[in-house]
């Protein structure tokens, strides 16, 4: 049998327009060449290619959108695929798959209260789901952001934030491990942020997006405050290769991270050794 | 059930005859006690009495190097890769059989793997019934000693010269019959095919679990956090795959690609890979999810025992043995892990 | 890197076997010289340039004053790449590390043993920050081919970290321990396909040790197989002379 369809087969994208968030990261606007939407969902992530070099998944950091075909990424200089990235001009092509994955249920949200916890990078995928709540204001309660990064150097969307901060419709905390001299802001952990904010646990759901070191942290203050596992999610990150559910690379005990996850709620991975 | 009787003198016509159509692999002795699955020719002698073939069928289906997609780096486009040679796999053990079924649903799950089963659908099994059990091989007790599907014809040597041939699928009793009309077995045939099983199953009994392979999922989840007893036995772990690499139901891969001289062209290839390996858990920036050695041979047995379980409802372990044979460090025995599990906790379960 | 970045090749204590590698390319050599221009290579060209960007250094250091020499290059280049076993490992070059200087010296040079200066063998990375490696004994050509068209991409080609029994057993090979015989594989970096036992003899270690290598086990392995520390250490030492614990 011979087959003309793989899921393998990227389809091509092309660049847009590119912007340094920092030092390391870039944020890449990218069209899909179908003319199509890429249809994702706020955490679901996908696979990019750079021919000649690799294919590396990351998560989508622009909310979904049905009004054009571009889609976002924030990319940190780590490996091949991502300086290989950062070397794009405008213009150029990638392969894409996907979006693959599980993501958050906007849908359950709809009038309840949101707390989003996002260390470094994380902040990259919350956006997805930030934003779109944003573009669909009206449907979700209160909106709380804390966003902790290790030094102030390192922040990213730092004007976006700026932005958002203004509104009143969200609150937004910041905080950094290690000040700098210009810093006046928060300085500790995230955790630290947790006295300084109120909301009601009854009504919260909480997205928690950081390394892997700061789940446990950011998950018993939220159990402090009373929120329940069930109402507690979380994106995790593991080297995709396929995406499909069977190279077997993002395995978390038993469940795969690209088919089950990234996008897990904290009940489906509490009781597994190998989760957080 | 439909059966054939073919004798000896019959089946190298008939091999000559497929062998027109496809590729023909059968068990033949390599070297002294070694057993591997080669192509067949006149000249070949089937080894019809071997025990386990040394390396994993699963290659035939799942190449240890299979490119999946060709690219053009100036276009940007790439286009899908399926290569499906037709072949036959003549004299395959049901453990190795029960192997291949449990491939064939994993493949199929979620996102069915169009290149494995591109191999696949052109891949024509006859199971064999051994005649002896490996050293190493612990398959009656891991429910593998027996297979009522995943095999166009399975043949039984009833005598020095005869076969009892059990038909599987449509097309392998085409095959069959593809030099004229073959004899249909009578009574006594069958019964001599049953009580050679039975034989043979008297012999495996001698390595068994020590309980019921069902039980297993629950023993290992039990003993998960027990650090003591994974770090004890992964001492002397070489994380070199060698256990991944021969099991007939691991099939975990990489996926690589290279461009061609010039930087115009190129292919994307998935290679096999092995969660024993170092890097396997590895992600960017360096942090690994099973960075040591006896975390990644729990994820092992986890996967064996009780992962794959969980979506099947059958162990990942079909108890060949290749495993115990492949480790030169004597560590990979999942009969003996599970059975010390059982010692350990049988009490209190 | 520039669009045709500069390339040089240069020796040290070696064979010249990896650059000879490298010309045997042949046809394919072309069509990859087609990406850079080769200011410096003695195997097919005699200019000689010192403007380069990458340079390909074969050989071990053997000698003090090859350290400048080696410090020269490392300036020079933007992408320092180490070339087969001796420059990547130490090599065979290090097997006089475990012999007397003087007795070497006589069995080398003979009478003349004082007029020449020497040190113990090392590799590369024990003077100057290398890029890349390419490993083996010689090396791969083919690997060779992929690590530089990697660079051209922008990529540095990173060789496998898995000891050789995965290729060997993707090679469907009968484990040499099998066969009663010493092999280094269950230690060594794999990236050659497991050749030299799927030619049928035995691991050598060329590539070196993987980087996570269980030398305890391994050890214990060779003990359980029957080979005594002094057989084992003679094998281990062949390559793996600079940096493991022998």
């Amino acid at each position: 049998m011979k087959s003309d369809f793989s899921p393998y087969v990227p389809r091509s994208a092309t660049l847009v327009s590119k912007q340094e968030l920092n030092e390391l990261v870039t944020l890449f606007e990218f069209a899909q060449d179908s003319g199509k939407p890429l249809a994702h969902r706020p955490g679901q992530f996908i696979q990019v290619s750079v021919y000649g070099v690799g294919e590396a998944p990351f998560s989508v950091s622009s909310p979904p959108r049905t009004d054009h075909n571009n889609f976002e990424l924030a990319v940190r200089r780590t490996g091949s695929v991502t300086n290989a990235l950062h070397a794009l001009e405008v213009g150029a092509k990638i392969g894409i798959r996907g979006p693959y994955g599980s993501y958050f249920p906007m849908q359950k949200f709809v009038g309840q209260d949101f707390l989003f916890v996002a260390g470094g990078l994380g902040y990259i995928p919350i956006r997805s789901v930030l934003h779109y709540m944003l573009r669909h204001r009206d449907e979700f309660g209160h909106i709380t952001l804390l966003v902790g990064t290790r030094n102030p150097k390192e922040r990213i969307f730092t004007d976006q934030l700026a932005e958002i901060s203004k509104r009143n419709d969200l609150e937004v905390l910041e905080t950094v491990d290690t000040p700098d001299h210009g810093w006046k802001g928060n300085v500790g952990v995230i955790t630290t942020l947790f006295p300084k904010i109120s909301i009601n646990p009854e009504t919260t759901n909480v997205a928690t997006i950081g390394p892997p070191v700061m789940y446990r942290f950011v998950i018993q203050e939220c159990s402090k405050l009373g929120i329940p596992q069930n109402r507690i999610f979380v994106s995790l990150e593991r080297r995709m290769k396929c995406g499909l559910g069977k190279c077997g690379h993002c395995q978390i005990n038993g469940l795969n991270c690209c088919l089950d996850g990234p996008v897990f709620c904290y009940t489906d991975i509490a009781g597994l050794g190998e989760a957080l | 059930m439909i059966a054939y009787t073919i004798y000896l003198p019959q089946i190298k016509g008939l091999l000559k005859k497929w062998a027109l159509e496809l590729n023909i692999y059968v068990p033949t002795m390599v070297e002294k006690g070694f057993f591997e699955f080669r192509p067949w020719n006149d000249q070949v002698e089937i080894a019809w009495d071997y025990d386990l073939c040394y390396t994993t069928l699963k290659k035939f289906i799942l190449p240890p190097r299979e490119n999946i997609i060709f690219f053009d780096m100036k276009k940007y486009s790439a286009s899908p890769v399926t290569e499906a040679p037709k072949q036959l796999l003549f004299g395959v053990h049901p453990y190795d059989i029960k192997a291949i079924n449990q491939l064939d649903q994993l493949m199929e799950m979620d996102s069915p793997d169009v290149n494995y089963q591109a191999r696949r659908d052109n891949t024509i099994i006859f199971g064999l019934e051994p005649v002896h059990v490996a050293e190493t091989a612990f398959w009656s007790s891991m429910n593998a000693s027996k297979v009522d599907l995943g095999y166009d014809l399975y043949w039984t040597r009833i005598s020095p010269g005869a076969f009892f041939v059990q038909v599987g699928s449509a097309r392998g009793e085409e095959m069959l019959k593809v030099e004229g009309p073959v004899e249909k077995s009578n009574f006594t045939q069958k019964e001599a095919a049953r009580r050679a099983h039975l034989k043979i199953l008297a012999e495996a009994e001698k390595q068994t679990l020590k309980f019921d392979w069902s039980r297993t999922p629950e023993l290992v989840n039990k003993f998960f956090n027990n650090r003591t007893f994974w770090r004890e036995k992964a001492k002397t772990c070489l994380s070199c795959g060698s256990c991944n690499l021969v099991c007939p139901t691991c099939y975990c891969f990489d996926i690589q690609e290279e461009a061609d001289d010039l930087l115009q062209k190129g292919r994307r290839y998935r290679q096999w890979d092995g969660c024993m390996l170092r890097g396997f858990a590895e992600i960017a920036g360096g942090h690994n999810f099973r960075d040591n050695a006896w975390e990644r041979y729990r994820h092992r047995y986890m996967r064996k025992g009780k992962y794959i379980f969980d979506k099947l409802g059958e162990l990942g372990c079909i108890g060949c043995g290749r495993c115990v044979k492949a480790c030169t460090a004597g560590i990979a025995n999942p009969r003996k892990v599970y059975n010390e599990i059982w010692e350990a906790i049988k009490n209190e379960i | 890197m520039p669009n045709k970045p500069k390339v040089a090749f240069f020796d040290f204590a070696g064979c010249e076997g990896d650059q000879l590698q490298v010309a045997n390319l042949e046809e394919r050599l072309l069509d990859l010289v087609s990406h850079l221009e080769i200011v410096r290579f003695r195997e097919i060209k005699t200019i000689k340039q010192d403007n380069y960007d990458i340079a390909f250094v074969e050989g071990s250091i053997t000698r003090p004053e090859d350290e400048p020499r080696i410090k020269e290059i490392r300036s020079n280049a933007k992408i320092l790449v180490a070339l087969g076993a001796c420059a990547t490992i130490g090599g065979i070059n290090c097997l006089k590390n475990f012999i007397k200087e003087s007795e070497y010296k006589a069995t080398v040079y003979g009478n003349f043993g004082r007029w020449y200066s020497t040190y113990a063998a090392r590799p590369l990375s024990a003077i100057v920050k290398v890029d890349m490696e390419i490993h083996g004994c010689p090396i791969d050509r083919n690997e060779f081919a992929r690590a530089v068209k990697e660079l051209l991409l922008g990529k540095i080609y990173s060789p496998p970290d898995y000891p050789v029994c995965v290729e060997c057993k993707m090679a469907g090979n009968i484990c040499r321990y099998e066969q009663g015989k010493l092999c280094l594989g269950i230690v060594t970096r794999a990236g050659c396909n497991a050749c030299c036992v799927t030619e049928g003899s035995v691991c050598w270690g060329c590539r070196g040790l993987a980087p996570d290598a269980n030398m305890d086990a391994a050890g214990q392995i060779m003990d359980e197989h029957g080979f005594s520390w002094l057989e084992a250490q003679d094998h281990l030492r062949l390559y793996f002379g600079y940096n493991s614990r022998l």
